[in-house]
């Protein structure tokens, strides 16, 4: 087993011929619905020069894969799609050699002609159609009982006492579980363990909130800046406010635990299988060597399965009483208690010259803390919470600095982590300062950017909408925005909106041009992008995690809706720009990442009102609409 | 309790506590397990299955009530080895990301095609506007109906 990620990579961990002329491929990346099974697969037999249907794609085991950090930024294809190719490359050459498949990886194996857009779509999706695929919920292992908690009302709240005698005494309840703070029930049948775990009569302590101090992190840094502000023909000051959102997965967490004395076996929608190894280790107390997690398929996951707590919690429940758990967690646990995306408050002032050159450019971003381990360290917390808080544009004094405040919620990774925030924020504004200077947003973005591939979206994306001829008016309107995300893939969007006379938004057409390098899956890429754009959408113009204190009002979809059939954009166009010699750099986040803006920047064309906090309600639309 | 269902064609008899959800049912006495927990609140559409023919929320019926009914799971869908046209175009469309939610989109596309076999796009959305979908394969799906209508 490797120890450091994709140190070194070697043949026999990655790829292995079987007796039976089938090729089997091993990765640390996981599949939680955005295609990597399939693209991995392509890529090796376009690499062999085999069909696809002889490819197998292990995912995620840890007893049979190496070492990998975990499965996010959107780099499944980056990296391990990198390696894998160059593998299969090396593995080609040492079957024509009649050599075995075994030695160093080399770096440097030149591309071949990209992969036909053949073969299946998806791989997994005959199983998925005909009810065979098998899901975290669908485990069954012999032996198996159900397991559920019993929440505390807030979180950080203690058990103070228990009282289970009413619980006990409930038709197949096989044990009451106190370990520490956590407190679940056994039972043979699902329904009794949800039903005995309501039966527990806890009184709970809570404790007084931490006096926990905002950090601030410095982004970028330029004295000058304020100075520069004062100075600009044409400047715009405006706050712009995102509220927590829940990942939702439409699937409930769920983990298949089965621990025995001296080992332990996890199946677990995890993110992050090597990971969740090691925090299972150390919560059972076991060599990291004795414990196995095998992924399986979750209900899509956007960020929140980084965390490893449900699979914890089904494994201490195991732990304690012999026997094999499937702990799925109920809808209103997953609203409640599910880490949510972090709320922020987005302070931005921009200005510039008489010609509409940005001169200079403050930007303050108060947020909770992004990424799985939440952390404050400043330079990884300038990639997380603070990821693309710069602009893409040519501004010659720039201070942008990232505040991290303390959170009553629990909060986690969710798709692009900060990114969607601040390119709200920043795609906002840059529309502001057009509109205040009376100027086609277009063309101001064009006149600020000097690089070639964000130039090239835009322009793209421009014909495609027809954004100069299209007729706006009658409340309907267009807005644009864009972005280079983090990793490097280059991203620009147009939607088209109504707004009713009271105020309702509805999605007409939706454009979209993307240049994430090398394509691999083509139709995979496509899949990805109106994914995230439906999603981005559905949270732009309807979602919010009810909360005060920390105690989420949230349970169930009545109080949570996401966008339907009915609410989806008419139609989603999307070009595929990526260059066959550019590295590829993730498409999975990136493209969720300008929707909030290019809707709110759409409502402003459509009707005037300029929406500054999410999500954009009728409300706040006729509110804002004047 | 002693149940006798009729589910995919095929009786099925049952010793499960009263009240028992269809869905647990399934699940965990049958060993059929596309039709998906989502919310045990019939807000979701992941518990769907066809009650004879309509589509109805499995989490929210009881194995009593079920009893009643010819009830078909997506297991239930293909015959004869057979793929159901629905069941194809959702695999050529590729619409789907996770697959969760994709039982209870074929259910109730089935259910549709049945009463109208030729859907508008608004048909298709209201029909399918029950099934929450967070991967977002929507416009994936309204494709694959009307390619299944066409079939047909």
């Amino acid at each position: 087993m490797i120890a450091q990620p994709n140190e070194s990579p070697r043949l026999e961990e990655r790829i292995r011929l079987e007796p039976d002329g089938r090729v089997t491929v091993f990765s640390g990346k996981v599949e939680f619905g955005q295609g990597i099974r399939t693209a991995f697969a392509k890529i090796v037999a376009a690499g062999l020069g085999i069909t696809v249907d002889r490819v197998t794609v292990v995912l995620g085991d840890t007893a049979q894969v190496p070492y990998d950090r975990g499965t996010f930024g959107s780099r499944s294809i980056a990296q391990d799609g990198e390696i894998l190719r160059r593998a299969a490359a090396l593995a080609r050459r040492l079957i024509a050699e009649g050599r075995p498949l075994e030695g160093p990886i080399p770096e440097d194996v030149p591309v071949g002609p990209p992969a036909p857009d053949a073969g299946p779509r998806r791989v997994e999706a005959p199983e998925i159609v005909t009810g065979r695929a098998r899901f975290v919920a669908d485990a069954r292992l012999p032996g198996m009982l159900r397991g559920a908690i019993a929440r505390p009302p807030v979180r950080g709240a203690r058990p103070a006492a228990v009282d289970d005698r009413a619980a006990r005494a409930m038709a197949g309840v096989v044990a009451v579980v106190r370990d520490g703070d956590l407190i679940g029930v056994v039972a043979k049948r699902q329904a009794q363990a949800v039903a005995a775990a309501q039966a527990l009569e806890i009184e709970w302590t809570v404790p007084p909130a931490a006096d926990l101090d905002t950090v601030s992190i410095p982004i970028n840094e330029d004295a000058a800046t304020l100075a520069a502000l004062a100075g600009a023909a044409t400047r715009v000051a405006a706050t712009y406010a995102m509220p927590y959102i829940s990942n939702a997965p439409i699937g409930p967490s769920a983990a298949v635990a089965d621990v025995r004395t001296d080992e332990a076996t996890v199946y677990a929608g995890t993110q992050r299988p090597f990971g969740l190894r090691d925090e299972l280790a150390a919560v059972l107390g076991l060599p990291v060597d004795a414990v196995r997690v095998i992924p399986l398929m979750p209900s899509g996951t956007y960020g929140r399965n980084s965390l490893g707590d449900v699979a914890v919690e089904a494994a201490r429940l195991s732990k304690a009483c012999g026997r094999p758990i499937l702990l799925q967690w109920s809808r209103e646990e997953e609203f409640a208690h599910g880490p949510a995306r972090p709320a922020c408050a987005l302070d931005i002032e921009a200005g510039t010259d008489a010609d509409g050159r940005f001169v200079a450019w403050r930007y303050d971003e108060h947020t909770n803390a992004h990424g799985y381990g939440g952390t404050l360290d400043p330079r990884q917390a300038a990639f997380t919470s603070g990821r693309n808080a710069v602009p893409p544009y040519v501004v010659p004094h720039l201070a942008v600095t990232l505040h991290i405040e303390p959170s009553p919620l629990r909060t986690a990774s969710f798709r692009s982590l900060a990114a969607a925030e601040n390119v709200f924020a920043i795609e906002s504004v840059v529309d502001e300062i057009a509109a205040a200077r009376g100027e086609d947003p277009l063309e101001l973005r064009l006149r600020n950017t000097r690089d070639p591939r964000l130039r090239a979206v835009l322009e793209a994306v421009a014909e495609r909408s027809e954004w100069r001829e299209r007729p706006r008016g009658d409340g309907r309107g267009l807005g644009l925005a864009c972005t280079l995300y983090a990793h490097g893939t280059y991203i620009a969007q147009v939607a088209e909106v109504t707004v009713a006379p009271n105020g309702r938004v509805r999605l007409g057409r939706f454009w979209c041009a993307i240049d994430p390098g090398r394509v691999i899956d083509p139709n995979g890429v496509r899949n990805q992008c109106e994914g995230a754009i439906v999603q981005s959408a559905s949270w732009t113009l309807l979602e919010e995690l009810k909360q005060r204190d920390g105690r989420v009002a949230t349970t169930g979809w009545d109080t949570y809706p996401i966008a339907t059939f009915r609410d989806v954009p008419s139609e989603i166009d999307i070009e595929l720009m990526g260059a066959p010699g550019e590295p590829p750099t993730g498409v999975g986040e990136p493209p969720g990442v300008p929707v909030a803006a290019a809707i709110a920047n759409a409502v402003f064309a459509a009707c005037g009102a300029r929406v500054r906090e999410l999500p954009i309600t009728a409300d706040r639309v006729r509110a804002a609409r004047r | 309790m002693r149940y006798r269902l009729e589910v995919n064609g095929t009786l099925r008899d049952l010793d499960v506590p009263r009240g028992t959800t269809l869905l647990e049912a399934l699940r965990d006495d049958l060993g059929l397990v596309a039709a998906r927990y989502g919310c045990g609140r019939g807000q979701c559409g992941a518990c769907f299955v066809l009650a004879d023919g309509r589509a109805v929320t499995s989490c929210l019926m009881s194995v009593e009530q079920a009893a009643a009914h010819r009830i078909v799971t997506v297991e239930g869908l293909a015959s004869g080895g057979e793929l159901a046209a629905i069941q194809s175009a959702f695999v050529e469309e590729d619409a789907m990301q996770c697959g969760y939610c994709t039982s209870g989109m074929l259910i109730s596309a089935a259910a549709l095609l049945a009463e109208q076999p030729s859907p508008t796009d608004d048909e298709i959305r209201d029909a399918l506007a029950p099934n929450l979908c967070r991967c977002g394969v929507q416009l994936r799906a309204i494709r694959a109906v009307k390619r299944a209508a066409e079939q047909l």
